[in-house]
């Protein structure tokens, strides 16, 4: 079967909720009668061609998609160029890959849930916007650019890998879980502490898994094994932890 | 049947039916791998008094393994489920935790049973959990660092108790005869000879004249006690090693038998080996029967 690609025709005068579009929710259904936000069907704005609903490819996008992935449940759904806002929200498996920026609340929660991104893998080639990964569960986040500000805010598990720089106050409120920086975060939040350089071994078994989810996926991953591990947030504990690779 | 000049007895090998797992230990070096994996193997030679039987199957190359270090594999069988899982638990918590450097993977697929799922606690709290794929491991601070090791392993049925005794003129001709099946049976995948050295001098028959002894000594193979019981022996042999084989598949055990007949046998009457034969219960107890002539052809 060829993947179900959906192409925007012009660019929207106003933000596409496309929680609709995942693997799980278009299975079964007709894919240009989805119900999008604003009373618009999908054929309306998408030229939809294939018929592969767990592996869906979203052409000619910009910052207006958002909420892409939201949800989404298995499968991947892959994003060719910039999104908006929201992609992965709340996520529980599959995979959302973006080969581009995408905006605020990556792999976050929905308002008002105490969980963001419960499984599943999100990785961002580009750049990412505020609070990626905020309230994290479970998962992996990986991005390949920048974070913007509270990256990995209050997460309770998972990991989060920046090769990027990482904006303000990472990791605050990290309850536990990983958040994995090629460079160390300026400043560093003072409810961090310094444990020293190690060598962990889980992070070659995730170097592997990514080789064989696609070599792309690997060169996220910073070359060293070695890093400096900041214990954190201490205002919630000290059992998650800040990894610099070095 | 003989097999370059040695007779081959018609008869069986019995075996039963266990649950097995393998697990797989990395460390640093090929050295600290050993460490851990013959002390998690240690006293296993033996459902009976042990728990479990345990033994190496091999040598793990870095790229064999999950974290691309040096390793080993390591099987055990229980008589249960139950039984597994406590000696799972019990010998990774005190022989590979404990061990430096060291980490611990499943090795086979299959029922879940535990394997780091429980040493976590010993964490005190700092214990993390990371998924990786669709596997859970769990990084335990330690003083050198942490160990890593994976939630869950897989439990399969195996075979347990193929067997074959070796007869020969003489306790050191028994014996090189038995080292060289040893050594062509290590190179089977799949099984373990879990006795000292993967040879048993002390095989057993069901039941005792003491009531408390569920088993006792194999009287009929016995040399010295030649002409005070109904002997299997002939007049020339004077010591008899048994080989006791433990596989995760019928077929494992099989090929394993074969190999390590062949090799016992490649010495001949020239250098002391007489007789192979093996031990059963009349075909009664055990559902797998392994007939020497049938092995061998």
């Amino acid at each position: 079967m060829t993947p179900l690609i959906l192409t925007l025709r012009a660019t929207a005068p106003f933000d596409i909720d496309l929680s609709a579009v995942t693997p799980d929710r278009l299975t079964g259904v007709k894919v240009a009668d989805v119900a999008l936000t604003g009373g618009r069907q999908l054929g309306e704005l998408f030229d939809i061609t294939g018929e592969d609903s767990q592996n869906i490819i979203i052409r000619n996008p910009d910052e207006r998609l958002t909420h892409i992935g939201a949800g989404m449940r298995e499968g991947v759904l892959t994003v060719e160029g910039n999104c908006g806002a929201y992609a992965g929200l709340a996520m529980r498996g599959g995979m959302l890959i973006v080969k581009g920026n995408a905006g605020d609340f990556a792999g976050a929660a929905i308002a008002g849930s105490r969980q963001g991104m419960r499984g599943g893998t999100i990785a961002i080639y580009g750049n990412v916007g505020d609070r990626a990964g905020e309230r994290m569960r479970r998962g992996l986040v990986l991005i390949g650019g920048d974070a913007g500000a509270y990256c990995g805010a209050n997460m309770l598990a998972g990991t989060i890998l920046v090769a990027g720089k990482v904006g303000l106050m990472p990791g605050f409120l990290l309850k536990r879980g990983s958040l994995l920086l090629s460079r160390a975060p300026n400043p560093l939040p003072a409810t961090f502490q310094d444990s020293g350089e190690h060598s962990l071994l889980f992070l070659t078994l995730l170097e592997k898994r990514l080789q064989r989810e696609g070599p792309t996926l690997a060169h996220f991953l910073p070359v060293a094994r070695t890093v400096r591990r900041y214990c954190g947030d201490m205002a919630c504990g000290g059992t998650g932890e800040m990894l610099v690779f070095i | 049947m003989k097999l370059n000049g040695v007779a081959i007895d018609d008869t069986f090998a019995e075996a039963f039916g266990m649950r097995a797992t393998r697990i797989l230990i990395t460390a640093l070096n090929l050295k600290w791998a050993y460490h851990a994996a013959h002390s998690l193997t240690g006293f296993a030679t033996s459902v009976i008094g042990c728990g479990c039987e345990a033994g190496i199957e091999r040598e793990l190359l870095p790229d064999e393994t999950p974290d691309n270090r040096p390793g080993i594999a390591v099987l055990l069988f229980a008589v249960s489920s139950k039984e597994l899982a406590k000696q799972i638990e019990r010998r990774v918590g005190q022989c590979v935790l404990t061990s430096p450097s060291s980490a611990v993977y499943a090795g086979l697929e299959g029922e879940q049973v535990s394997l780091a799922k429980n040493l976590r606690f010993f964490g005190d709290g700092f214990q993390m959990s990371k998924v990786i794929g669709s596997q859970r491991y769990w990084r335990v601070p330690v003083m050198d660092g942490e160990f890593l090791g994976e939630e869950t392993t897989g439990m399969i049925k195996a075979v347990g108790g193929g067997n074959f005794l070796v007869l020969a003129r003489g306790q050191s001709e028994a014996l090189e005869a038995c080292e060289a099946a040893i050594a062509a049976m290590s190179k089977v995948r799949g099984v373990i000879m879990p006795f000292p050295g993967g040879i048993v001098r002390s095989g057993s028959k069901i039941g005792s004249k003491y009531k408390a002894l569920s088993a006792s000594t194999n009287s009929a193979f016995c040399p010295t006690l030649r002409g005070a019981v109904k002997s299997e022996l002939t007049p020339e042999t004077g010591a008899v090693l048994e080989i006791v084989i433990d596989g995760l598949s019928e077929s494992d055990v099989r090929n394993a038998m074969r190999a390590g007949i062949r090799a016992a046998c490649s010495l001949g009457p020239t250098g002391g080996v007489q007789r192979i034969s093996a031990g059963n219960y009349g075909g009664k107890l055990g559902p797998f029967h392994f007939r020497l002539h049938d092995i061998l052809q």
